[in-house]
């Protein structure tokens, strides 16, 4: 942890402690907002720190992504379907059964708690040193090489996820239109 | 040789087949005349076999013809095969001689009824039967053919099957005769696990080798057998119960063959009796005494069928004991005279209740002698032959295994008071029933009830073979008259040679003779004086009549020792055991069952949130597991 | 490398995932959920992309970037199902969504 005293350590050490913060504070934040609206307006915040959490990680390609797909395609698209739905405060917080929360609150806990556990036992000293890595590492060019030997299959599923995703998107958002004919 | 006797066995069975196979689409007669004429074939190769030996050397007479391996089992091995022997070729011809008669006869006695194919493919089947009991080649077809005669038996003791006393009685005479296949089956069992094999010359020769506790259980277990088969004390109450099958069956099976089949047994397997010479005692001794019991029963019963079933039983006794002291030559001749005269008197017994359209009952039977000439002298003459009159054929054969009584030893003397009483009583009941059936004016019921045949007595189908029978029951003892010429001894000597323990001295053979006749002729004395003439009444004892009347209470003791305790522990068993464990077991299952599936159903919230929770408990607990084990 | 080792984004990772699973357990609106959903996920990738790091692979981001497009595919399925439930005017609450009740 101690580490040489300059000025590029330092630099990257104050903006990771402002990206984690604002990342566990909109993490925390999305998941107590009452409004859905300010949820989705906090997850874009979360994204974003992701974002340059991972630039400090050198996965300038992934860092990218994140912001234009995550961001913003899929949040637009969240605080769109939140829009159309509207603002229904009926929506209790959260209730049901006690022990729900309980065991909630338990699992979640535990499975903190292991992860970390777990990895500090496994990793021993190892995660301590990081390996060199050269400019090319995290660039668009070795993704796309990498997509395109190593892991072509990968590619080609996750295509045909995005496929089938789309499909079935069109096909809930018709079905739900004839409901509605016959129903009116 | 060998080829008439294939013939003699398989023709019967073909007749069997081809009656059932054809079904309805022959005519009840055609069934009739097809098992007559298969029983003929069987006769006809009997004959050919019989011609065949007769050319032969007496030491060459013995051959086993084998068709292929039936069983095999390691080094175990049957094969399917048949002995042609002196001893198997006089059985056959007894059992196809007087079968085919009686086939014939049953074709008027059964005419009219509803299921005559079924009738007669049974008669076929019965005479395949035992004729494979007679000709097998080894023990276990002895034991095949022993089981399909008492199969044939209750399927013919039960042949009006609505009647439920012919059910019950065909059940009975089953069951009995199973326990006797089991003793039998037990005693094979021991020859097996000494010898390996089955066959005859196997089996005899290691039962020379047996310790005698071996030789006695497979001794005594053949005895069992016998005993079961032939209605001897203590197995036979069952015979005269099978009297409700029709009169035909009475004939041939219960009177001239299949009942005759343990005295076959014992004289086929000798050998080993006579390393077993307790048990062989014991079955002479067995025969004494139905001789006497059967004798004494046979006074008091009033249904016609009933008289010759306990003169069965009791002539069957005089066969015991003749191969239980060891002069096997004159059991087989007294089963083939027997087999002449008993099926006689059950045929002619036969005709007069055809005649009165099924009426059993003596006591109103009185007088139809006046009617029916000669089903009357038919009946005398084989009364006369049963009793043992000079020249009838039973004086022959019977006064034999008298004389060979006297000649054994202590015993013997025994077993030859028990002879001579059953010659009493012979005569006694036999001519009770003849002079009560036969003599006397037509009672009412007889005039009211008799109907006459187109003016004959009967169909010449039933008259034709009491008509031989009859010639038979007068001439058919003259073939052995001992000690003057005794064809039947040497022809079966090469198989069954007559102890010489048993060889009476000549003045034993007159003592015997004078004996007997003296007290038969004395017994129709008797009979005439009571039931004639009636000028003695018949004793008044209760207690003994009652003694008499209720067979010596054999079926009230095999009741309270077999049948009840059975009856009572199957009941406790329900009661204590099927109804509490197993089906409550079964119920109690189903609840359980239901009761797991009412808790688990618990499980199903419905909400997703619960399923998510279960799923990120289940994801902590196996972190917790990973990290344990690795 | 520069900053903090890779343990300490570990930690932030951990801690997304926790905070997101505790809200997928715990808030009754489907879309809250959904949301939830989506910072676990983020929290996955940033370990992924940390240990990529730390062992020079590329694979990690490759994963990451595998991840992302799943999440948006499982987004557009989540998202017309609750515009369905909108349209036939059923409670936008998970606990009230439970006909499949046993």
């Amino acid at each position: 942890m101690i580490v040489a005293a300059d000025a590029g350590n330092i630099l990257t050490w104050i903006v990771w402690v402002g990206a984690a913060f604002a990342c566990l504070a909109s993490g925390v934040a999305v998941v107590t907002f009452r409004n859905p609206f300010y949820s989705a307006l906090a997850l874009i915040g979360n994204l974003g720190s992701l974002a340059v959490l991972y630039l400090l990680l050198s996965a300038e390609f992934v860092a990218a992504a994140q912001v234009l797909v995550y961001a913003g395609a899929v949040m637009v698209m969240f605080l769109f379907v939140i829009a159309y739905i509207g603002h229904r405060f009926e929506t209790p917080w959260a209730g049901g059964p006690t022990w729900q929360t309980v065991g909630a609150v338990a699992a979640a806990a535990a499975i903190f708690i292991e992860v970390v556990v777990a990895v500090g036992l496994k990793a021993g000293g190892r995660l301590s040193h990081s390996e060199k890595v050269d400019r090319a590492f995290g660039s668009p060019a070795e993704i796309g090489r990498l997509f395109l030997t190593d892991h072509l299959l990968a590619f080609e599923i996750t295509s045909i996820v995005l496929l089938v995703a789309a499909i079935g998107g069109v096909i809930l958002g018709s079905h739900s239109r004839a409901a509605e004919e016959v129903s009116a | 040789m060998t080829v008439g006797a294939w013939i003699c066995l398989l023709a019967p069975l073909a007749g069997a087949v081809a009656i059932t196979a054809a079904g309805t689409r022959i005519s009840r007669v055609t069934a009739a005349w097809i098992s007559t004429g298969s029983v003929a074939v069987a006769f006809a190769g009997a004959i050919v076999a019989f011609v065949d030996m007769l050319g032969k050397n007496p030491q060459n007479r013995s051959h086993i013809s084998s068709a292929w391996t039936w069983l095999q089992a390691g080094s175990f091995k049957v094969d399917l095969s048949v002995l042609v022997d002196p001893l198997s070729v006089f059985m056959m011809l007894v059992v196809s001689g007087v079968g085919m008669l009686i086939v014939l006869y049953s074709i008027g006695y059964m005419h009219g009824d509803e299921e005559e194919r079924r009738y007669f493919a049974y008669m076929s089947l019965f005479v395949f039967s035992m004729l494979m009991l007679v000709e097998g080649g080894n023990l276990l077809l002895l034991l095949a053919g022993w089981g399909l005669v008492g199969l044939s038996s209750y399927l013919l003791i039960g042949f009006w099957h609505e009647r439920p006393s012919a059910i019950r009685a065909a059940k009975k005479a089953f069951v009995m005769n199973a326990f006797g296949d089991a003793t039998m089956a037990l005693a094979f069992f021991v020859l097996i696990a000494h010898s390996n094999s089955l066959a005859f010359s196997t089996a005899f020769t290691t039962s020379g080798h047996l310790s005698s506790t071996a030789v006695n259980l497979v001794a005594l277990g053949l005895l069992g057998g016998a005993a079961a088969k032939s209605a001897q004390i203590p197995l036979h109450t069952w015979l005269p119960d099978a009297m409700e099958g029709p009169t035909p069956v009475s004939a041939l099976i219960h009177a001239a063959t299949m009942v005759t089949a343990g005295v076959y047994l014992i004289a086929r397997t000798h050998v080993i009796f006579e390393h077993a010479r307790t048990i062989q005692l014991l079955a002479g001794g067995l025969g004494a005494l139905t001789i006497v019991v059967a004798g004494l029963i046979a006074l008091v019963q009033t249904d016609i069928k009933r008289v010759i079933a306990y003169s069965t039983m009791s002539q069957i006794g005089y066969m015991f004991l003749a191969v239980g002291i060891g002069t096997y030559a004159n059991g087989m001749f007294h089963l083939m005279t027997h087999a002449f005269f008993k099926a006689l008197l059950f045929m002619a017994a036969g005709v007069v209740i055809h005649a009165l359209a099924g009426e059993q009952d003596i006591r109103n039977m009185r007088g139809i002698g006046a009617l029916m000439p000669r089903t009357k002298w038919a009946f005398l003459a084989g009364s006369l032959a049963l009793v043992g009159i000079p020249p009838f054929a039973g004086f022959f054969s019977k006064d034999s295994i008298i004389a060979a009584a006297m000649a054994d030893g202590w015993e013997g003397w025994v077993f030859w008071v028990c002879a001579l009483i059953g010659t009493f009583l012979t005569g006694l009941y036999t001519f009770r029933l003849y002079f009560l059936v036969f003599r006397g004016e037509p009672s009412p019921f007889v005039r009211e009830h008799h109907h006459s045949d187109h003016g004959t007595e009967g169909p010449w189908t039933m008259m034709l073979p009491v008509g031989i029978l009859t010639v038979l029951a007068v001439i058919g003892g003259w073939i052995q008259f001992a000690p003057f010429w005794t064809p039947i001894t040497r022809w079966l000597a090469p198989v069954a040679p007559t102890l010489p323990s048993a060889e009476p001295h000549r003045w034993m053979e007159l003592v015997a003779s004078i004996a007997a006749v003296l007290l038969g002729l004395a017994g129709i004395g008797v009979a005439w004086l009571v039931y004639e003439r009636r000028s003695l009444r018949v004793p008044r004892a209760r207690s003994v009549q009652r003694l008499f009347e209720h067979k010596f209470y054999f079926d009230e003791l095999y009741d309270s020792l077999f049948y009840k305790p059975a009856a009572a522990l199957s009941e406790w068993t329900r009661r204590g055991f099927e109804e509490p464990v197993v089906l409550a077991g079964g119920t109690e299952l189903g609840d359980d069952a239901q009761f797991i599936g009412r808790g688990v159903r618990r499980l199903q919230t419905g909400l997703i949130r619960t399923y998510a929770l279960a799923l990120a408990g289940g994801l902590a607990v196996l972190a917790v597991v990973f990290i344990a084990v690795k | 490398m520069l900053g903090p080792g890779v343990s300490w984004y570990l930690g932030i990772a951990a801690f997304l995932f926790g905070i997101g699973a505790l809200g997928v357990l715990l808030r009754r609106n489907p879309l809250i959920v959904l949301l939830s959903l989506e910072i676990m996920l983020n929290g996955s990738n940033l370990a992924l992309i940390a240990f990529s790091r730390q062992h020079g692979n590329g694979d990690g981001q490759i994963f990451a970037l595998a991840v992302m497009a799943v999440a948006a595919s499982e987004v557009v399925v989540g998202l017309g199902l609750i515009v369905s439930l909108n349209r036939k005017r059923l409670a936008l609450d998970v606990d009230k969504l439970s006909t499949l009740r046993g």
